[in-house]
């Protein structure tokens, strides 16, 4: 016969993967990111920085201000109503006019028949092409670049040792897990709450406490939601982490890949702590939702703890700090500011290994208190079926 | 016949009120067992100390000589309170053979069909608990009471809101598990249930046993009035608290 923690746990995550309430929570960040990544990349297509003439579109340019070569083919001797005209009929598809005064204007005109809204036309920067290439064939190769910009410089930190200094590159691993654990407290804790009052809403407590105990079906639910915390977090990170795959070539995403400097400690302390700190978290809402009677009693009484939680995040520039003031060290070691407190010092590399260590302890050991306190509160409080029949149990 | 409950000198109070005064009665293996009371008279609170929900706060409540724990209880026990609810998102078949496995039983699955069979509602199986009638969703919960053929049953007002012929189908299941050899707990307020299904029976009034033994010796001790009448003598012929 299998455990009936394991049958709490079977039955819980089935019951929620069965529900399709779960998966469009689940899935509508990932669906946003897709669509937002959608629009940007068809955006993205349609903007071209540097857009590509098309064999048969045909170009005029009137010069005024002399910058062209007389042989230029797409020169024309016309003024501008001339060259409207040209676009009007058709003879031109796309017409620009540079003024005289255009050294002093900086201004010239673009022409071309429209239809629609054409927000993402961009085939005014073809002028711009047209004349950097102009000017490119007058100048030297190294006197463009110094004028187009269009060159790198690479930065090098370093310590004070004169080692070379990667602090945003260490930064990254533990600001993720924060991130993680940030989607955690806010996609997933209301679910801990909200299945533990649902024993009490429902008035099951009474009768399924004499088939298992307050312990094994407090824990079984814990690790229920958990796994389904798991799928939910996944679902969403698998397709950044996709996404990321694809355009690993692009210079930002492998700019920030091989800035990446995985220090094997600080990953081990960081998933420490992000396993203590779900687990703190689950436990204090588990314990919330044991100690009241009702979804709407336990919302008002979780909202606070949600707050002390994302606190450190108000005070972010003090966690920069390499000398921690009073109000940083408090919240380094208050189990509830704790999660993000460490984090945030873990990745601002302002914490010390076995300071990190001893917040980790705070955070795991108060997450087991919780536990223990929410399976102790269910185990009371399991008859509480909300105030209308606390008045009945009295009259008894 | 052995005990399977004792309770001695039981004692329990919310706040300043004290509800159980001083209580002790047996239940026997095999017999029925009827604890009566009006409204507000201890009942409920008993069983509720009896399956550990609550602590005395004097005495103590034993079942086979020791206090009850679901996970390693000799004897088990089959509760149907008054409080009745399930989960109302889930469906039936699921609910019932979650409580199966929680109960330990080997096939709950095919436990679970026939006896929605047995009550009428196997076209319900895969229907949610919400969408069931109040009825409906009782005979669902005293499925699950029964279903591992408990050695002992407490029922809490098991026919409350029933309609004559399910309340028929619920005496009958009743007395089959006795047939069978269970212990049964019966709170209920409808004497003729007690005059009828009862061995023995205790009744109580502001945590005080008033009156108790098998039905005969209670009729006896009240010049064998019906057990109705004895009732509103016990609780002043006035409406009950």
């Amino acid at each position: 016969m299998r455990s009936k923690t394991f049958e709490v746990i079977r039955f819980e995550t089935m019951r929620q993967l069965k529900k399709p309430a779960f998966w469009a929570a689940t899935l509508l960040i990932p669906l946003l990111i897709g669509g937002i990544y959608l629009i940007s990349f068809l955006s993205a297509k349609s903007v071209e920085k540097d857009p590509v003439l098309k064999e048969d579109t045909k170009i005029a340019i009137t010069d005024e201000a002399g910058i062209f070569n007389k042989e230029t083919p797409f020169l024309v001797d016309v003024d501008k109503d001339a060259g409207r005209e040209m676009v009007k009929t058709g003879k031109v598809d796309l017409y620009f006019y540079i003024p005289k005064d255009f050294a002093e204007t900086k201004k010239a005109d673009f022409y071309h028949i429209s239809e629609g809204l054409d927000i993402f036309n961009n085939d005014a920067n073809i002028l711009k092409t047209l004349l950097s290439n102009e000017a490119a064939s007058k100048v030297g190769e190294l006197d463009t670049l110094a004028l187009t910009g269009k060159y790198e410089v690479t930065d090098h930190k370093l310590n004070h040792d004169g080692e070379d200094s990667n602090a945003l590159g260490k930064a990254i691993v533990p600001f993720a897990i924060g991130i993680v654990f940030f989607m955690f407290v806010a996609l997933c804790g209301n679910r801990f709450l909200l299945n533990v009052v649902e024993e009490k809403e429902n008035r099951i407590s009474e009768m399924i406490l004499t088939s298992i105990s307050a312990h094994h079906l407090i824990v079984g639910k814990i690790i229920a939601l958990l796994i389904l915390s798991a799928i939910q977090i996944l679902v969403l990170v698998i397709p950044i982490a996709i996404l990321i795959f694809v355009n690993r070539d692009s210079q930002m995403i492998s700019g920030i890949l091989n800035m990446i400097e995985v220090e094997p400690i600080t990953v081990i302390l960081s998933a420490l702590l992000f396993i203590a700190s779900v687990m703190f978290y689950a436990g204090t809402c588990t314990f919330v939702g044991a100690l009241t009677s009702t979804a709407k009693d336990a919302s008002s009484f979780i909202g606070p703890a949600i707050i002390l939680i994302v606190f450190p995040l108000y005070f972010m520039q003090m966690f920069m700090a390499t000398d921690p003031n009073a109000i940083v060290q408090f919240m380094t070691y208050f189990p509830f500011t704790a999660p993000i407190a460490l984090m945030l010092r873990s990745g601002f590399g302002t914490i010390s290994t076995l300071e990190f260590c001893i917040g980790l302890a705070v955070v795991a050991v108060s997450a087991v208190i919780m536990t223990r306190l929410a399976i102790v509160t269910f185990q009371k409080n399991a008859i509480n079926f909300g105030s209308p029949r606390l008045r009945s149990r009295r009259k008894r | 016949m052995k005990n399977i409950v004792e309770v001695k000198n039981f004692k329990i109070g919310f706040g300043d009120k004290e509800v159980i005064k001083d209580l002790s009665f047996e239940v026997k293996k095999g017999e029925i067992f009827g604890l009566l009371g009006s409204n507000g008279s201890g009942k409920t609170t008993t069983i509720r100390t009896l399956l550990g929900l609550y602590q005395p706060s004097g005495g103590e409540i034993l079942v086979n000589g020791k206090k009850f724990n679901p996970e390693n209880a000799e004897v088990t026990i089959g509760y149907l309170p008054e409080e009745r609810g399930l989960y109302k998102k889930e469906t039936v078949i699921d609910t019932m053979v979650y409580f199966g496995r929680l109960k330990g039983l080997e096939n709950p699955e095919d436990w679970s069909r026939k006896y929605l069979k047995r009550v009428g509602l196997e076209d319900k199986e895969n229907e949610k608990l919400e969408k069931l009638s109040g009825g409906q969703q009782q005979k669902i919960q005293l499925g699950i009471t029964i279903m591992s053929d408990p050695e002992l049953l407490i029922l809490d007002e098991p026919t409350k809101g029933f309609d004559p012929m399910n309340r028929r189908l619920l005496m009958d299941i009743i007395e089959e598990h006795h047939k069978n050899g269970a212990a049964i707990i019966m709170i209920t307020h409808y004497m003729d249930e007690v005059e009828r299904l009862c061995d023995r029976a205790l009744l109580l009034k502001d945590g005080v046993a008033r009156a108790y033994g098998t039905i005969p010796e209670i009729k006896k001790k009240f010049n064998n009035k019906s057990l109705d009448q004895i009732f509103v003598d016990i609780y002043g012929g006035g409406y009950a608290e």
